[in-house]
């Protein structure tokens, strides 16, 4: 077993330093995409700002906590984005063409190879807003962090991370019974945009969707609402209690949706003539 | 007139019909670009009811619902993303093919636009503007909007099209220079939304900025065509404005066919 784990961090540094040869040869393409998202985020802030130029608080939320949600929601987020990014094309592409044969001739583990061929260095622009804008949050007293805290947001943003790649490879999993399903994962995706704002603020049936059915306030406004210390749930018991929910479904969704992608391997046939 | 009308009507047609035929995928898309419009409609109601005053930026709860659904109807018409086929062209050498065709190409790639445009206002526009108007008689119990807005509103959409797509092809020189579009395409997508007025009435912005976006295209693309069809302009006001986003229309023209002129002369196409 241990062999076999240093096996494999040893081939993906392997891979990804190819990768990393891809980005240095084309730095402006790198910059530019980061900027992409980075601006993207920025105009999220910037409309939160403007909407409170007009309101004291959002239904009891004031600016500095939005903005720590919203910054918090970019990290679990980015993390997945940066790592797994390959997972889309399987989404669009691999299936269909018949690209995807050539994972299945190597003697590794399928989902191995699909996560290490890329790196999306794009995700550097939400990484790098959401680590300002959750500093910047602790800074100025909106968000607690002690020891305990920083237990409970590292495994959160983790938990989170790995609920976002879940539900990125369930819906591609689809692809090997549909041959493409990128539209599928782009509105389960674009579902996380909901649970940048408090989940109050959304009809009944919206939020038990995104909290039960595509939990993405599990990985964004539950866990930052708890750091935030509001209505008094800073205590160890509450943070458990958050955070071990958002680890629990995490293990349930990472199972079903890697079910899947096994289940669809044994069924996929090739495109090839 | 006619032969050109003839020449360039296919390019239209072409594209009515390769839309046509994704179907599936583009209603899902619909259903994904509603989201947002649904993530706004929320988040207002929600920023009306924490306010003390019934008005924000000029605008009441009930011309709110219609100000963020109209700009989705006006944006997904108007809005054509062309650069994304100049790119295409220019990254796999296709280019030069429409270099040596006696067609226009910049006259082409609009046309095409138009073909998107106008299935667009039929898929799902039209359905979403009665939606939007039955709602709004019945339920914010706001009067119908009147013929003359409508019209008033069709036209400046109109321009505004042809506004975004004049911008967007200058823009999408830039893929002369790199062939990574995506970043840049993302870029300019989250800046647009923000200056159109797309994520915000630009009334909320302070008076400094508003005056510096009376200098730019931008607010002439959705938040103009809006502001009409809630009847926020009258008499000299509407004229004023709508004189601007034809003014827009020529200098984005003239501008666009300058800089293809210098584009062009130093293009190279390798193998082909």
């Amino acid at each position: 077993m241990r062999k076999k784990m240093k096996r494999y961090f040893r081939l993906y540094r392997v891979l990804i330093s190819q990768f990393f040869k891809v980005i240095m040869q084309s730095k402006v393409d790198f910059l530019m995409g980061l900027l992409g998202f980075f601006f993207t985020q920025i105009m999220g802030i910037a409309f939160l700002y403007l909407v409170f130029q007009q309101i004291p608080s959002l239904s009891g939320w004031t600016l500095e906590q939005l903005i720590f949600i919203y910054g918090f929601a970019q990290i679990p987020r980015g993390i997945d984005h940066l790592f797994t990014d390959n997972i889309w094309l399987v989404a669009w592409r691999l299936v269909i063409n018949g690209d995807f044969d050539r994972y299945m001739l190597r003697p590794m583990n399928v989902f191995f190879q699909v996560i290490s061929e890329k790196l999306q260095p794009d995700a550097i622009g939400e990484l790098l807003i959401g680590t300002i804008l959750v500093v910047r949050g602790i800074a100025n007293g909106t968000a607690q962090m002690d020891a305990v805290h920083v237990v409970f947001f590292i495994i959160s943003i983790f938990a989170g991370a790995v609920i976002y790649t879940s539900i990125k490879l369930f819906f591609a999993s689809i692809a090997f019974w549909t041959k493409t399903s990128g539209p599928f994962l782009q509105v389960a995706y674009e579902m996380a945009d909901f649970a940048k704002y408090p989940t109050e603020i959304y009809a009944k049936a919206i939020r038990f969707i995104i909290t039960w059915v595509i939990p993405f306030a599990f990985v964004a406004y539950l866990p930052a609402s708890y750091f935030l210390g509001v209505r008094g749930t800073f205590g160890f018991g509450q943070g458990a209690q958050i955070v071990g929910t958002e680890c629990l479904i995490a293990a349930i969704f990472w199972t079903v949706a890697y079910a899947l992608f096994n289940k669809g391997l044994q069924i996929y046939e090739s495109a090839g003539n | 007139m006619r032969k050109k009308i003839k020449i360039y009507l296919p390019f239209a047609l072409n594209e009515l019909k390769r839309q046509l035929a994704y179907k599936g995928a583009f209603y899902l898309f619909i259903f994904i670009s509603l989201f947002g419009s649904f993530i706004q409609y929320f988040l207002w109601m929600a920023i009306y009811g924490s306010s003390p005053n019934s008005t924000l930026g000029g605008l009441t709860k009930e011309e709110m619902v219609v100000y963020i659904f109209m700009v989705y109807v006006t944006s997904n018409m108007t809005m054509i993303t062309i650069s994304d086929w100049v790119s295409d062209d220019v990254v796999k050498g296709t280019v030069a093919m429409n270099l040596i065709k006696p067609i226009d190409y910049r006259m082409s790639l609009v046309v095409r636009a138009l073909g998107t445009a106008v299935y667009r206002m039929l898929l799902p526009g039209v359905f979403i503007w009665i939606g939007l108007e039955i709602y709004k008689v019945t339920v914010l119990g706001l009067p119908l909007v009147s013929i003359a807005n409508v019209l008033l509103y069709l036209m400046s959409c109109m321009m505004s099209f042809l506004i975004c797509v004049l911008f967007d092809f200058c823009f999408g020189m830039v893929a002369f220079f790199t062939t990574y579009i995506f970043g840049m395409l993302m870029a300019k997508e989250a800046i647009m939304s923000f200056l159109t007025g797309q994520l915000i009435p630009l009334s909320f912005f302070p008076e400094v900025v508003q005056r510096m976006f009376d200098f730019l295209p931008f607010s002439s693309i959705v938040y103009t065509p809006v502001m009409i069809y809630l009847g926020k302009y009258t008499g000299s006001e509407l004229l004023f404005i709508l004189f601007r986003q034809a003014a827009w229309v020529v200098i984005l023209y003239l501008l666009g066919t300058f800089i293809w002129k210098r584009v062009t002369n130093r293009l190279v196409v390798l193998g082909g």
